[in-house]
This record gives C-alpha cells, structure tokens and sequence, in this order.
C-alpha cells in the first residue's frame, strides 16, 4: 500500500498534494476560478475547436445580443447555443449588437495544463527521490501521448452517443472516456512491443501515485453531488460499506481454502495471494504479506500477477457491464469497485463503465444519467476496500502471530492498522466533507424553488398569449396586473436563493477545475497502468500455476459472488437523471 | 535480484513439504464466511430500512 523508496510515502504525498489543489480551488468563493485555465476536450469534429479552458471566465465568447437584463448579455452564439455573460457596463450594448470577448486559446490552456502537472508531480517526484530530470523527460511524454489518445478519443466518429446530433452518419458511441481506453491500448504496446522506450520513461511511470492523487481531489465533487443528491448518496456510501464487508468475508475464506486445499500452497503463500486475488490486489497482497511475515518475494511474485489480470479486467468488464447491466446502473459501478484488482485498474474501470453506461442508456432508452454516479459507486467501494485492508491484515497478524507461528514475547499493536492505513483517502474525506458542509445547506433548497420559478414562467407565458387574444381593456388590464404580480414572485423566489445560488456556483467552480484535472491524472494513470503491464510475466517458468490459482477463482466465483453481492446492494439504486 | 528464488522452484518446494490445514485455518475460513452469509442478511436489512436509496 505505501511505497517508500527513500523519501516521503506515496501516500502521504499524494494527500498533500490533493490537498493542496484542493485548496487552491477554494478560491473560487473570493470570486477567482483559480483553476479555469485547465484545459478541458469537447467531442469534435472540426479539431480547432475541440479544446479549450475549463472555466468561463477564460474562454472565448463571441456571438449576438439577444437579451439584456441588468448587466447580464444573453449571447446567442455562432452554434445556436445561448450564454450568459456579466459585464460591468451593460448600458454600451444593445440587442442585436455582436459581443466579442478574448479568452485563453485552447492550446495555451492545455500548454499551461501540462506546465502545472509537470511541475506538481516533479515535486512529488522530488519529494519520493526520483531522479527529476530522468522523471521530467518520461512524464513529457506520458503527458503528450495519453493526451493524444485523449484528443482522439472525444473524436465525434468515437465518442458521440448520438451520430444524428453530431452531424454524422455512425459513431461508436464510447463517449469521450473512450480515450482511457485508448490510453489503456497505446500503454499496453509501448510496454509489450517498445520496451526499451518503456524503461526510458520508466522514472515517470506511477499509475498508483496519480490515481492517488486524483481520488483525493474526486471527493469534492463526490461531495457536491451528494449535497445535491443527500439521500442516495448515504445510501451508496452504506450499501458500499455493506458490499465490502460480504465481498472480505467471503471472497478471502474461499480463494484461503482453494489455495490451500486444492494446489497445496503453503501459508505463506496462500494468503497473500487470497488477497491479492480475492480483495485489493497489489496493496492487500503487500499488506496481509506484511502481516504474516512473508518473505517480501511472495507479494511482490503474486503482485505481478494481479497487475496483469487487473487490465485484463480492465478491458473485457467495462464492456460486459454495458452491455448486461445498463439497466442497474450502480450495480455496474460497484461491480467494478469489487472485482477489478488494484486501485488504478478499479478507479479507471469505475470511469469507463461510467461512460460506457450513460451511452447505453441514452442511446437504447433514451435515459440521461447525470455523471460520476457509477463512478462513485466503485470508488467508494473501493476506498473503502482500502480502509478495510489495515483491519483485515491486522485480523491476519494477530492470528498469526497469536495461534500459527507463535513466537514468544510478540505482540500486534493498534498501531499497525495506522501504518498499514491508506493516507490518500484521508485528502478524499477531507475535501468531501468540507464541500458538504459548504453546500448541503443550499444545494437542497435551490431545485425546488426553480421548479417553482419555471412553473410560474410557464403561467406567464401562458397568461401572456391570453392578453394577445384578447381585447377588452377591463381583461387586459387583469391579465397585465396577473403577470405583474408573478413576475414578482419570480423576483421575490429568486432573491430567496441568491445566496445559496451564489454558494453553489462557486462550489461549482472550484470542483469544475480540480475535476478537469483529475480526468487527467486518470487518463495519465491509463496509460501508465498500460506500460508497465509486461504480458511477457505470463510465461515466465512456474508462474503458470498461480496463474491457474487466479484464472479459477476470478472466473469461476470472485467475478460472479461480486456481481450478485454488488445487485443486492445496489439493484433499484439509479443515479439522479437529468431532464431538459 | 540476483538472490530471488524461482517460482517453479518455489512451487515444487510446496508440493514436497505440504502444510495441512490447522484446525485455527478451518476456524478462521468457517467463520468468516459464516459470518459473511449472517451478516448478509442483517445489511442487506439495514441498507432496504435506513438507507432506501431515492433521490
């Protein structure tokens, strides 16, 4: 679980780093977008306008006044979008004048974005003693391609999941999260076909470091949501907790007694490798190997194979649960956070299944899903997974120490479960539960008060086409003094929530950029996962029975016992739907 | 890593010295998944009576 090569741990560095970001994004509530210049990709098909900055405040507007009301210039724009500007002095325009306003181009923006990650992650690096220079160099070009196969993939003929209103005529309809997939290719045949270029960059290949991190800033927006949403995100956040609590007990006792019963492994083998299979892959193996006392060798053999079969995983379930569970959406998305090996491979699975089921679901169903929601469900159930991990491993080494190798004078202490804790997931409580506080608040009570606000429009506009019927002025005049006085109410509603407006605009800005950064460490964390995953480990000279171990048990039950834990927990749960 | 034992090597030590399973493994894998098909029942409760997951 924590990496130390020398410096600081990887964990720990990681939350500092999340937190840190996070911080700075907090800025948003002076009346900054401390983080808007992040490039963000559109889906494309005319590549110059594919990218551009992430907050409004730096992009480009241009387009025709169609209304002005206060300071506020709706501008109709070139695509027949509309858009909302505020300017300081409204009384220079007038309607049907065309606004013009410079913003950050595209590509400074994903110039700077790189600049920023660089720089970050170099001091991470620093922090870990790497070799910075050997670290730069292999992250130049981790960046740039992982952005290429980004870029490519929000490609309309890729990512549209709906070719009609893309203007073309087929689409594979990936969605713009393909490009983690593609990502996810490009790594695979630079780390199996270019070898010696993957160990050229190999001083920047930290998939776990940058998933770290982003989770540490995916609690914010986790936290918005579910101040948005407050009683179905309790409910994933239980369910998650229940999910894990059934997949530890059962997974690890069985995949115990296979590896032990059947192929004869021995204790020290058998646990790591229940573990590493059963649960977490790479941190549980490490930790239960710990645990035990296990010759450092026996996680770090049953380690190389979980990474293996974790972007085998990686691959083939996303697709699966497109294709079998797009009607139970959070099912797919805890189903990922349980069965994918690894935090990298289960956070990114969590991301493509996201993707990949909101596109079935519009496509076959015409159902919206609001983003991010499947996506939580697998990190939480893997976060907490994470958490377990220190308790399961205590659990271990108590047994070990107290009833199988029993050496006298040894004891476990509590302090055990705070060295094996995963520190990065104390970045994603914190930033969760301070946007929660900053927005439960106001969140719940700005929706019902719009639905009130678009009511009463309706009724005006309704009220409005009665006065052009009619023509006796005794009626006009009842029908003017109706629409007066709901246009009152709509001021009166309006005021009621400005505040809580203003809160969670700013909310929004602040998560908006810290999440179009995390889409990158995730994207760069595809990529990375992909190189060091060396196929060549399969036929290495005995591993072929671990292999046999794993293949059984992944496929025969832990796939199978994840899936139907996941369905009970999670069946009838659908993410908010988003209408209009 | 020149030190680093073979896997075959490894392997083929395992099937030579078997370890049986001990009473406290037998205890330890009964009772956890005992545990886990109690408890399935009792969260899947909790979760469908506090936690009904609407929005």
């Amino acid at each position: 679980m924590e990496e130390k090569k020398g410096g600081i741990s990887e964990d720990w560095l990681a939350f500092w780093l999340a937190v840190l970001i996070f911080v700075i994004s907090l800025l948003s509530y002076v009346g900054t977008d401390p983080l808007g210049w992040v490039v963000s990709t559109k889906e494309w098909t005319d590549s110059s306008k594919a990218i551009a900055p992430t907050g409004k405040m730096y992009q480009s507007v241009k387009g025709e006044i169609t209304k002005i009301d206060g300071n506020k210039l709706t501008i109709k724009k070139s695509d027949g979008k509309e858009e909302t500007v505020t300017v300081s002095d409204a009384s220079i325009y007038k309607v049907g004048d065309v606004y013009e306003k410079k913003g950050l181009s595209g590509f400074a923006s994903l110039i700077l974005t790189y600049i920023f990650m660089a720089i970050l992650f170099s001091i991470g690096a620093a922090l870990m003693k790497a070799n910075i220079v050997k670290f730069n160099i292999g992250f130049f070009f981790i960046f740039w391609l992982s952005y290429l196969c980004w870029f490519i993939g929000h490609y309309a003929y890729f990512a549209a999941t709906d070719a009609k209103k893309a203007g073309i005529p087929w689409s594979l309809k990936l969605t713009g999260e393909g490009g983690f997939i593609f990502a996810l290719i490009l790594g695979l045949i630079v780390g199996n076909f270019f070898r010696p270029f993957a160990k050229f960059i190999g001083e920047a290949l930290k998939p776990e470091f940058y998933i770290k991190t982003a989770i540490g800033l995916m609690g914010a927006l986790i936290g918005l949501k579910s101040a948005e949403a407050f009683g179905l995100a309790s409910a994933v956040l239980f369910r998650g907790l229940c999910a894990i609590i059934e997949a530890y007990l059962i997974y690890w006792a069985l995949v115990y007694f296979i590896a032990r019963k059947w192929f004869k492994f021995s204790r020290e083998w058998a646990a790591p490798l229940a573990s590493g299979i059963s649960i977490c892959g790479v941190s549980a193996a490490i930790a239960t190997g710990g645990a035990i006392k296990a010759r450092p060798v026996v996680p770090i053999m049953v380690s190389s194979l979980v990474v293996i079969f974790a972007v085998i995983e990686l691959i083939i379930l996303p697709f699966f649960a497109q294709a079998f569970l797009w009607k139970e959406p959070m099912v797919a998305g805890a189903w990922m956070g349980l069965a994918v090996k690894t935090d990298g491979a289960a956070f990114a699975s969590g991301a493509v299944v996201d993707a990949l089921v909101r596109a079935k679901a519009e496509t076959a169903a015409g159902i919206k899903y609001e983003p991010g929601w499947m996506l939580m469900a697998a990190s939480t159930t893997k976060l907490f997974i994470d958490i377990f991990i220190s308790i399961w491993a205590f659990i271990l080494a108590y047994i070990w120490c107290a009833k199988i190798e029993c050496k006298p004078g040894e004891k476990v202490s509590g302090k055990e479960i705070w060295r094996r804790f995963p520190k990065f997931v104390m970045a994603y409580a914190i930033t969760f539960i301070v946007i929660l506080l900053i927005s439960a608040p106001h969140a719940p009570k700005i929706q019902p008060v719009e639905a009130q606000i678009n009511k009463i429009k309706k009724e005006i506009a309704a009220t409005e086409k009665q006065l052009a019927s009619v023509t006796e002025p005794a009626q006009q005049e009842a029908l003017t003094a109706k629409i007066n006085e709901n246009k009152n109410k709509i001021k009166e509603l309006e005021g009621s929530i400005k505040e809580s407006k203003k809160i969670i605009n700013d909310t929004k800005v602040a998560t908006s950029g810290t999440n179009s950064l995390r889409v990158l460490f995730f994207l760069i964390t595809f990529f990375t996962i992909g190189v060091m995953s060396d196929f060549r480990k399969l036929w290495e000279e005995g591993i072929g029975k671990l292999a046999v171990v794993y293949l059984l048990c992944l496929f025969g039950f832990i796939l199978w016992i994840g899936l139907i834990i996941s369905y009970i927990f999670f069946h009838g749960v659908k993410p908010p739907i988003i209408t209009g | 890593m020149a030190e680093e034992p073979k896997l075959a090597e490894e392997l083929k030590k395992m099937e030579a010295e078997y370890e049986p399973l001990l009473p406290v493994e037998k205890k330890l894998i009964v009772w956890s998944i005992g545990l886990g098909i109690a408890l399935l029942f009792i969260l899947v409760w909790v979760s469908y009576t506090f936690f009904p997951g609407t929005h």
